[in-house]
């Protein structure tokens, strides 16, 4: 496989740590990201993917545990250097671009604004040629600069917010909930955007979304949540043909698709997590069923699942 | 089946500082007894806001219905004094709305909440209220409606709260719900216990529904027929098998385009519909959609569509169908999915006066 661009080692993030109303939101997880490609996280609201994503990123302050990209502890103690060379390197695209774009900002600075701080324009002819483009890039006009972000639709400022993070020229990306707040038409426009880019660019992305059938379509692999917990981990298609946690049988039996025929035959699985009847010795962790195939696990059921895979 | 309610030639149009939005441009449905219809479309498209209209909920600052008729039990909804679509707004038709939270009342108990249409619709005791409110409770199915009845509602998760708002909803047994994105901020396991019992009441209460939703994958789960809206207009309607099986107006195949299915190929593109929703200040002329539809044909930017009948219930508005009209080929994503209707006619019928 390719290498290695992110590791994220028994990553934790604790809220409210030591008092009564601590929440485990991300809860000792370890997954690789591979260069060039999707990674996306899925799960419901509260399942820590989000502050998964944001904990990768340094908007907070790990608890515990390690992110390395390429190699390089991100949450170790850091120069002012080093860490601007590494927020470079690595951006994010927020779900809601209303709130994610400086109202008070014309358009041309808040994508010049990595730009500036890194000086990556020796001019002001460089800075604005780039910003143009930069616009053309991600679909928009070269006179939509001079604009302020309430003149735009809500996929067109999404735009904007893709524009801003490849400003700086990033290795990866991480997208959280980039389209949920978008109408379905588009929706498409704008992970069809961020196919080509990564097709063009190289980039890396992790794709943090609930709506299944998209996350399918971008990703190359998907790791799904539960409680803080990284509970599967495989290739987008594996993940989809052979479910293997109870919980990502539940989640995956609960996704509405556009098929009548389909809706009405649904059989919906729910989850009981007392089914795992997991006792004092029960050692759970990431187990390799398949290559390539992660299911957060015992011992017993990692040979029940092997075994229900041979059938 | 019979009709419930009716809905004519409506016109809603909103003052803005810019001008007239007509926000609804000559909208015909009929809702039959115990169905749900759900309204698809983007946002602008004038789904919500007939809906609004239905409920009276316009508000008379700055919109008003300009036009048409929305017949229901044989009154004209257009046509009431306030005071008489009172007694009709919470008790003959309900309303559920996205948010839960925003449409749920903060500093008072969600019982109190509960009480408060049967005490003023139904003219209930106190005690009688409150024992309806804990039937009603149980029955949308909150977990210990008696210990949580003097609770606010930031006590209880979403999924709970949608289940309080459904609990309100019907507690005058309505004929007509509308579910205005109910399920769009709750997770998908909940999203499938809400529509799951959505489904269950509508059987028990012979309720009628008219859904809004933007995603097509509950459209399939929950809807007997569709309406496609797109700038004011409904542009196709039909059993849920005719839109999603033999959808014939581009706009919809352009929404059945822009979601990957299940087995779609990674590599494959996703057929966005370029371009934004028309501006309704400045409706544009013929057909609405025609600016972003590679099937416009040129009538298209001249003329408004008619309305053609492909069935006895499904109706295309589109130039399209005209007889003289090119044969056009949907979309590869479309056509995988086409399936020949039994209810065909052998040509669609032009519909005339609509």
């Amino acid at each position: 496989m390719a290498e290695k661009l992110l590791e994220i080692q028994n990553l934790k993030l604790y809220f409210n740590e030591g008092k009564p109303n601590m929440v485990k939101a991300v809860d000792d997880i370890s997954f690789d990201i591979y260069k060039g490609e999707t990674l996306g996280l899925v799960g419901e609201s509260g399942c820590g993917k989000s502050t998964t994503g944001r904990t990768i990123i340094r908007l907070y302050e790990a608890t515990g545990g390690k992110v390395l990209f390429q190699g390089k502890d991100v949450h170790g103690r850091k120069s002012k250097k080093e860490l601007k060379e590494f927020n470079r390197k690595m951006q994010m695209i927020f779900q809601d671009p209303y709130a994610s774009l400086n109202p008070r900002m014309k358009v041309a600075d808040i994508i010049a604004e990595g730009i500036d701080i890194h000086g990556l324009a020796k001019s002001k002819e460089e800075r604005m040629e780039k910003v143009y483009k930069l616009l053309e890039t991600v679909g928009l006009k070269k006179d939509h600069a001079d604009r302020y972000p309430h003149e735009f639709s809500g996929g067109q400022r999404q735009r904007i917010g893709i524009a801003r993070a490849l400003a700086v020229e990033p290795e990866f990306i991480i997208a959280d909930e980039p389209i949920s707040a978008l109408d379905v038409s588009i929706q498409a426009q704008v992970v069809n955007l961020l196919k080509k880019l990564q097709k063009e660019k190289g980039l890396t992305y992790l794709f943090i979304a609930h709506d299944l059938s998209m996350v399918k379509y971008i990703s190359d692999r998907i790791g799904v949540m539960y409680f803080g917990k990284l509970v599967e981990l495989a290739p987008s298609e594996e993940l989809y043909r052979n479910p293997l946690h109870p919980y990502t049988q539940s989640l995956l039996s609960a996704i509405p698709l556009p098929d009548p025929e389909s809706e009405r035959s649904r059989k919906r699985i729910l989850y009981d997590p007392s089914v795992h009847q997991y006792g004092p010795d029960d050692q759970l962790e990431m187990r390799e069923v398949t290559p390539g195939h992660f299911v957060y696990c015992s011992e017993k059921e990692w040979h029940q699942y092997k075994n229900s895979l041979n059938e | 089946m019979e009709n419930i309610l009716e809905v004519k030639n409506l016109h809603v149009s909103f003052d803005t500082h810019a001008g007239e939005v007509q926000a609804v441009r000559g909208v015909n449905f009929e809702l039959k007894k115990g169905e749900t219809l759900a309204i698809v479309g983007e946002s602008g498209s004038g789904k919500s806001v007939t809906t609004k209209a239905i409920m009276r909920l316009i508000p008379s600052s700055s919109g008003s219905i300009k036009e048409g008729e929305i017949l229901f039990a044989g009154k004209d909804l257009t046509k009431l004094s306030d005071s008489e679509m009172d007694q009709i707004r919470g008790k003959e038709i309900s309303m559920i709305f996205q948010d839960p939270m925003t449409s749920l009342n903060p500093t008072m108990t969600i019982g109190k909440q509960i009480m408060e249409p049967l005490r003023k619709h139904r003219k209930l005791s106190k005690v009688e209220a409150k024992k309806k409110a804990i039937d009603l409770l149980h029955l949308v199915g909150l977990p210990q409606p008696e210990a949580r009845f003097k609770q606010y509602p930031h006590q209880f998760s979403g999924g709970q709260r949608q289940r309080i708002v459904i609990a309100i909803a019907l507690a005058c047994n309505p004929k007509i719900l509308i579910a205005d994105e109910p399920t769009t901020a709750l997770d998908v396991t909940i999203q499938a216990q809400i529509l799951e019992l959505m489904k269950d009441l509508q059987q028990k209460m012979e309720t009628s529904i008219i859904f809004i939703t933007h995603d097509l994958g509950v459209v399939a789960n929950v809807a007997d027929r569709v309406a496609v809206m797109y700038g004011g207009q409904i542009v196709e309607i039909g059993t849920v098998d005719e839109i999603f099986y033999d959808p014939r107006h581009p706009y919809t195949w352009g929404l059945l385009a822009s979601m990957p299915s299940m087995e779609i190929d990674q590599n494959e593109e996703l057929k966005a519909i370029p371009g934004t929703p028309p501006d309704l200040l400045r409706p544009p002329k013929g057909d609405a959609f025609a600016l972003r539809s590679e099937y416009a044909l040129k009538i298209d930017f001249k003329y408004e569509p008619p309305v053609y009948k492909v069935s006895d219930t499904h109706l295309v508005k589109s130039w399209l169908l005209h007889p003289e009209a090119p044969e056009v080929e949907p979309p590869e994503i479309v056509k995988q999915r086409i399936r020949l209707m039994p209810g065909n006619y052998k040509e669609p019928l032009l519909v005339k006066g609509v």
